[in-house]
């Protein structure tokens, strides 16, 4: 028996040091711009103006800080930091509910970044033209269910012209390229880059529910597109999947954040001459909430270590964080509602705008049901 | 030793020692099964001890045996994945041994740990009493100091495992006049003595695993006092901290067998078809792999072990997840499961079912972790 090392091997995925130190620094640099341009009471402003979002702060984070290059590999242009560097940039967005279209755009570049070399091209683009994209999955009467996928790709090679259209596109009032899923004439399913600004492209931008994401309509009439990724691969469900990790991983921020928040009220808020978190009551619903955090996060970390090493299991990793973390959400915003009392139910305080985006990240890219029956056929239950 | 080479090593030695001699103590002892093959157990417990499997990572010198943290938890993994018998020397190698490599003096571990590493000593924990349930600071159990040894009197309940142990890790109330964390003591008590009565408590299951222990002038040598005198509290707080994460994913796996035989009992009589039933049994799925994911990210950041918080987080979470997948097993059943055999026998869900109310209770309860992890965690007022 040789003798053991007494240290802890390092857990399969983990980060070099001088890859999580680059990470870290990238996460603090963030956390300063936005913690002074975009705290809760600029999403309050933005949510209720005409854009609904903050056009500036876009450009500072994508033309000035590069962040959607952060991941694009180094011989097409970007940084090519792992996976994790933005990762981390969407957790912080997610934290503070920043509307916008950076969360979705580096959902849709971590996406083609894993369709391999024939997305080279766009990535290319992403850097080169600062390019902001977005993703379009969803159909009316399909939702996120591929299968149903009905828009129609006509055409070969480079040329392509896409009829049909996308509904609760998120982020594609900033987008300068869509990445839109659709069905070729034999039946083949594709994600295809399109410009929004073309004739063949109509965009209509709705209210919403949840006034931190403006959802829109995407109407496609031959517009033209080219392919993103290869024929006969699996482009589509990469493009659903990494739409989920970006729910997933804001929501499991700002279900901590919303928790913190609460927790904090707690301790200043006094009736009966006492703090209210010193009642019982209150402090095991939290620490029930708290419980459910630490749960999101792990599962969101687990989620985050899957699509950096390219595992297997990412369809059912990305189904399966999404589902807890926008769950935990859910029921932290819920109750922060609750246990802020009166002034939880009021538009001014910041309670709404989790309970809101809560339900929206629940609802978008497949609802629980739908994901929890996903999970259930991917783990072979 | 690489990791797969050591998993090669307990996973055949577990395969040859479970088909040989032990075969038929395979799958007993576990949760609610206490009260299975206690000898054939108590053997398997030397088997380990002489094969070097308990006492993982540590000294040599007490017969433990040098083990990453990593391999600790394959060790764990593999026990589970073998359906090896509960372990009758649970307390002595996760609760006790930590406690005298951290506190106890050289003599102490000399004399004690070599007794739980050869699996010849099993220990049970005297810490609860009638009126110190959650609130351990209750104890009233009094030592006596006499000349060079302790005189107790007093009597513990919940006692696991009382009436097969060896020796008792008691806590004490050595200075009269205390009240609540001052004045207590951490004895290690000889259990085969005139001085001590062992009563089994039947459990709702109909089975028993736990006893009331009555002390009445039973002796403890004063040099088997662990840590000075007065100060039993912090070794005994020291002890709960050892809920060790290491055999955190080795218990997962059992859950995980456990979720898979209810699933499959689910396909088999339809009831998957159920669309309750199938949420609650995918719910059931999700939280096992929540708490997976919290195990590897814990193990992954802790180095040696769980802190008391995060040991609480942990149980909160495995104990209602179990508790939970206890009655599902049972409404998966349906009706049939109404069904005993004779002297109420009980299958596995129905013993699922019925011991998994403890899960939540012992160990500190559902109430007492929540107050922990909001006090300690979220740093809300008291």
């Amino acid at each position: 028996m040789t003798h053991a090392s007494a240290d802890p091997q390092p857990v399969a995925g983990t980060l070099r040091p001088e890859a999580a130190e680059e990470v870290a620094q990238i996460r603090a640099s963030i956390v300063e711009v936005l913690d002074e341009q975009a705290d809760l009471r600029r999403t309050h402003e933005l949510m209720v103006g005409a854009q609904g979002h903050d056009p500036r702060l876009h450009e500072l984070l994508t033309a000035e800080l590069g962040l959607l290059g952060l991941v694009v590999p180094e011989h097409l242009g970007g940084l090519g930091l792992d996976v994790s560097a933005a990762t981390a940039v969407i957790e912080e967005l997610g934290a503070r509910l920043v509307p916008g279209a950076l969360a979705t755009s580096l959902a849709a570049v971590l996406a083609a970044r894993a369709l391999g070399p024939s997305a080279e091209p766009l990535l290319a683009r992403v850097v080169d033209e600062q390019l902001t994209l977005a993703s379009a999955l969803a159909e009316d009467g399909a939702g996120w269910d591929l299968e149903r996928t009905a828009t129609r790709a006509t055409g070969t090679g480079d040329e392509w012209a896409l009829t049909g259209t996308k509904t609760l596109v998120a982020g594609v009032e900033a987008a300068r390229v869509v990445l839109v899923t659709a069905r070729d004439a034999g039946g083949g399913l594709g994600v295809y880059a399109v410009d929004p600004t073309d004739a063949g492209v109509d965009v209509r931008t709705h209210m919403t529910l949840d006034q931190t994401r403006r959802l829109s309509t995407v109407h496609l009439r031959e517009a033209a597109a080219t392919r993103v990724d290869a024929p006969g691969g699996e482009g589509p469900r990469v493009l659903l999947d990494h739409v989920r990790a970006m729910l997933a991983l804001e929501s499991a921020a700002a279900a901590r954040a919303c928790l913190d928040r609460t927790v904090e009220y707690l301790k200043v808020r006094e009736q009966f001459g006492r703090p209210i978190g010193s009642f019982q009551a209150l402090k095991h619903r939290c620490a029930d909430l708290a419980v459910a955090v630490a749960g999101a996060r792990a599962t969101a970390d687990h989620l985050v270590t899957t699509l950096r090493t390219g595992s297997a299991t990412r369809s059912h990793d990305a189904a399966l964080a999404k589902l807890v973390c926008t769950d935990t959400l859910m029921a932290v915003a819920a109750e922060a509602i609750q246990l802020h009392g009166g002034i939880g139910f009021t538009f001014e305080h910041d309670a709404h705008l989790f309970f809101k985006r809560g339900k929206s990240a629940q609802l978008l890219a497949g609802s629980p049901a739908t994901v929890r029956a996903e999970v259930a056929a991917l783990a072979g239950l | 030793m690489s990791d797969e080479q050591f998993r090669a090593e307990i996973r055949g030695w577990l395969h040859e020692a479970l088909s040989g001699p032990f075969a038929g103590a395979v799958g007993t002892g576990g949760e609610g099964r206490e009260h299975e093959a206690h000898e054939l157990r108590r053997e398997w417990e030397r088997h380990l001890g002489r094969a070097g499997w308990i006492g993982l990572g540590w000294p040599s010198e007490y017969g433990g045996r040098p083990a990453t943290l990593a391999q600790q938890v394959i060790y764990h993994e593999e026990y589970a994945r073998a359906a090896a018998p509960g372990r009758l020397g649970h307390m002595s190698e996760q609760l006790l041994g930590p406690t005298l490599l951290a506190f106890g003096t050289p003599e102490q571990k000399a004399r004690f740990l070599p007794g739980i590493t050869s699996g010849e000593d099993i220990w049970c924990q005297g810490y609860s009493e009638p009126d110190a349930g959650s609130d351990l600071a209750g104890v009233r159990t009094r030592a006596e100091r006499r000349g060079d040894s302790y005189v107790i009197t007093g009597q513990k309940v919940w006692t696991s495992l009382a009436h097969l142990a060896d020796w008792c890790f008691v806590l004490c109330r050595t200075d009269p006049g205390s009240t609540r964390h001052a004045g207590l003591s951490y004895l290690l008590v000889p259990m085969h003595q005139p001085g001590i009565t062992v009563r089994p408590i039947t459990q709702l299951t109909g089975t028993s695993e736990f006893n009331e222990v009555f002390f009445d002038g039973a002796v403890a040598a004063v040099e088997h006092r662990v840590g000075a005198e007065g100060e039993g509290w912090k070794v005994a707080m020291g002890t709960l901290g050892f809920e060790r994460g290491v055999s955190t994913l080795g218990q997962q796996i059992g859950f995980r067998r456990r979720l898979d035989a209810v699933i499959a009992r689910a396909h088999e009589n339809g009831a998957w078809q159920e669309p309750a039933l199938r949420d609650r049994l995918v719910e059931a799925y999700i939280g096992l792999e929540v708490m997976r994911h919290s195990a590897v990210r814990l193990l992954a950041s802790a180095g040696a072990g769980l802190s008391g918080l995060e040991a609480s987080i942990s149980k909160l979470q495995w104990a209602t997840w179990n508790r939970s997948l206890g009655e599902l097993a049972v409404d998966v059943e349906g009706a049939g499961a109404l069904l005993t055999g004779p002297g109420y026998e009980l299958d596995d869900a129905q013993t699922h079912f019925l011991f998994s109310r403890a899960n939540t209770i012992y160990g500190g309860s559902n109430e007492i972790q929540r107050n922990i992890i909001a006090e300690r965690l979220l740093g809300l007022p008291r």
